[in-house]
């Protein structure tokens, strides 16, 4: 800890003036009059899908239809019979390589840029990245404007209370001349499932 | 002022046809910044949140560093303090020998190059597989980054197609971008179910939890700590701030002045292990940073957070590329870390500023990037840094401008320099005449002009 120390030490001889913190209750944030559309059009601008569920519909039913290849189904939701694969029970991450759709719950969307708040509530997280398509369940009225809105309300699992990501469509990358490609380490393919209240 | 940096940037103008394409990349990249700021009527009020909440931060930072390492050991993280990139390197060795780590994969860290981190990991025996996509070329490539968000911007679809062939075995001839990216995903999954340790940066510490935040449009960053079964982050003392309020402020920007996207397709939050892995390890690093608070002209550089957004907009970085600079940072905001680190070394950057200011016009958190550029090229004098060709010009024209007498004797002479034959006057021998043709003076100055006018 002598690191600690000295570091502390030569910062406090040497800053200077100090600087108060900015009051950040008037951030006139954006709003949007219907936030589930906006958070549907963002999603799709971000590469990711939407479906709306319909009341009394089959999720399962609809996973199927919506990934007919699907082989390899890794979910620990009660309400997904289908899963091939539990991230609660297998035995390493690693097991978890060649799942072709993953299936997990999201909390509350962000309409300005299709985040969906997902706390880990799940042995291993890799479930959520490992997988070459996800489907996100989410509840659509858990929608909210802005980040701000968001960082308020955010909430770890009780269980698996290490680790929370916010996420907004597959993964991409545009490292090979700026050409933008969905698909680079994580999920190809994101779909959300806009849940019935 | 020196010609390092243009002597540089004569390689990278070479290739014409890509220095266009760099140019117009960079620019299309701006505009897109552009859309997103003024899709947001708060963007300006955001800017000066964000500044005032960085100035805040980086001048009570032992308070949020003390709190930050407090709550991340509460939470059964093990928090280590590096005092400079050699400390940095040697704790993170450590913990790789004690957990026998053979293989470490890695998401995007611009303070792992700042520390050399990577050659001293693999001189001791451990292989060290960037997983960033760019990274991950440069790596195969045996380069550096030209960008810190675009590392690999310097090479063509070609060029990668051709090092993957080599190093990866992919399909002769085959450069599709999509295709070499899903080449590259198969050879990074076999890296990530293979390594013992995972390695990422930060982008912001939250001081009110212990969170590491780390924002990715790959996932890699999260691929990177799923499958090892240690994770270690790496952040620099600036990147802590106060509690979620700020972050939301910080996120919203982070990308939309980056890239001009919304946000990353990723904003992880890391607090802990996860329940199958061996606890968490956070490095917090000096290297400098505490030092450089106390510089009056240039604290402000450690408001930065990385967004790229200056060099993306620099007409000087557009047009030289990553390589013209001295630092392994890049354009406004890497002249300035350069001279924070060494001003012997990196003093030839600072000629590569037009002071247009369009650099602190688009910093999210208002770093007075152009304006310190100046400031330093006041002080290269004194750290024995000035080109003496260029100090001898201002002398010179010192005595012309500081004398109405010589000035005007100087006007009205200078068209006898005219007939001068051009091959005397455009050669290697002038300076003036270099990249562009020498002038003609008129045969009447501005000031007999305007006297005559006034008749």
């Amino acid at each position: 800890m002598a690191s600690k120390e000295d570091i502390l030490k030569r910062y406090r001889a040497n800053v200077r003036e100090k600087f108060d913190m900015p009051d950040l209750s008037d951030i006139k944030a954006i709003t949007y009059p219907n936030p589930l559309a906006q958070f549907i059009k963002m999603t799709e601008s971000v590469g990711g899908h939407v479906v709306e569920v319909k009341e009394g519909q089959d999720v399962n039913q609809l996973v199927k239809e919506l990934y007919p290849e699907a082989k390899e189904i890794a979910s620990n939701l009660p309400e997904i019979t289908i899963a091939t694969r539990n991230p609660d029970t297998i035995e390493s991450a690693r097991d978890l390589n060649g799942t072709d759709v993953g299936i997990i719950r999201g909390k509350f969307g962000v309409a300005e840029n299709a985040c969906v708040w997902i706390p880990q509530t799940m042995k291993e997280k890799a479930v959520c990245f490992i997988s070459e398509n996800l489907v996100i369940l989410l509840p659509k009225s858990a929608i909210v404007n802005n980040m701000h809105e968001a960082y308020k309300r955010i909430e770890f699992d009780k269980e698996y209370d290490g680790y929370g990501t916010f996420i907004s469509g597959p993964s991409k990358t545009a490292d090979i001349a700026q050409v933008l490609v969905m698909g680079a380490q994580a999920a190809r393919s994101a779909t959300i499932l806009l849940m019935p209240d | 002022m020196s010609t390092q940096h243009s002597k540089a940037a004569k390689e990278f103008l070479k290739n014409q046809k890509y220095a266009k394409w760099h140019d117009a990349t960079f620019w299309a990249v701006r505009t897109k910044r552009d859309n997103m700021a003024y899709g947001l009527d708060e963007w300006e009020q955001l800017r000066e949140k964000a500044s005032a909440i960085k100035r805040h931060t980086i001048t009570h930072l032992d308070e949020y560093l003390d709190l930050f390492a407090t709550k991340a050991e509460e939470n059964g993280c093990i928090v280590h303090w590096a005092k400079d990139a050699k400390e940095f390197n040697e704790i993170v060795y450590d913990i790789l020998k004690q957990h026998n780590v053979k293989k470490m994969v890695k998401s995007k860290s611009m303070l792992t190059e700042e520390c050399e981190m990577n050659p001293y990991l693999e001189a001791h025996g451990i292989e060290v597989v960037e997983t960033d996509l760019g990274e991950r070329i440069i790596q195969l490539k045996g380069q550096k980054p030209s960008h810190i968000v675009m590392p690999a911007i310097h090479l063509n679809h070609d060029d990668v197609g051709e090092l993957f062939e080599e190093k990866l075995g992919s399909e002769k001839g085959n450069h599709d971008p999509t295709y070499l990216t899903y080449v590259a995903r198969l050879s990074l999954r076999n890296e990530f179910l293979t390594a013992d340790a995972g390695m990422t940066g930060g982008n912001f510490g939250i001081a009110e939890t212990g969170d590491i935040v780390v924002c990715t449009n790959e996932g890699n960053a999260d691929m990177s700590t799923s499958c090892p079964k240690l994770h270690i982050a790496a952040i620099g003392l600036e990147k802590i701030i106060p509690n979620y309020d700020c972050l939301a402020v910080f996120q919203r920007m982070l990308c939309r002045a980056g890239t001009g996207q919304p946000t990353t397709t990723f904003t992880s939050h890391f607090r802990k292990a996860r329940p199958t892995a061996n606890p968490m390890h956070i490095v917090l690093v000096d290297n400098g940073r505490s030092e450089w608070i106390g510089n009056p002209e240039h604290w402000e550089s450690l408001k930065c957070i990385r967004c790229g957004s200056c060099m993306n907009t620099c007409p000087v970085y557009r047009r030289s590329g990553g390589y013209s600079y001295s630092y392994f940072i890049p354009g406004p905001i890497g002249i300035n870390l350069g001279m924070l680190r060494d001003t012997q070394q990196h003093s030839g950057n600072v000629s590569a500023c037009t002071l247009c200011l369009s650099c602190q016009t688009v910093c999210p958190v208002k770093v007075n990037l152009g304006d310190q550029i100046y400031q330093w090229r006041q002080q290269l004098d004194d750290f024995g840094t000035a080109n003496p060709q260029k100090k001898l010009m201002c002398k010179g024209m010192d005595m012309i401008f500081g004398s109405e007498g010589i000035y005007n004797l100087g006007t009205s002479m200078a068209h006898w320099a005219n007939i001068i034959p051009s091959p005397l006057m455009n050669c290697g021998l002038n300076p003036w005449a270099e990249g562009h043709k020498m002038m003609e003076f008129p045969k009447k100055p501005f000031h007999t002009l305007f006297e005559e006018l006034k008749d």
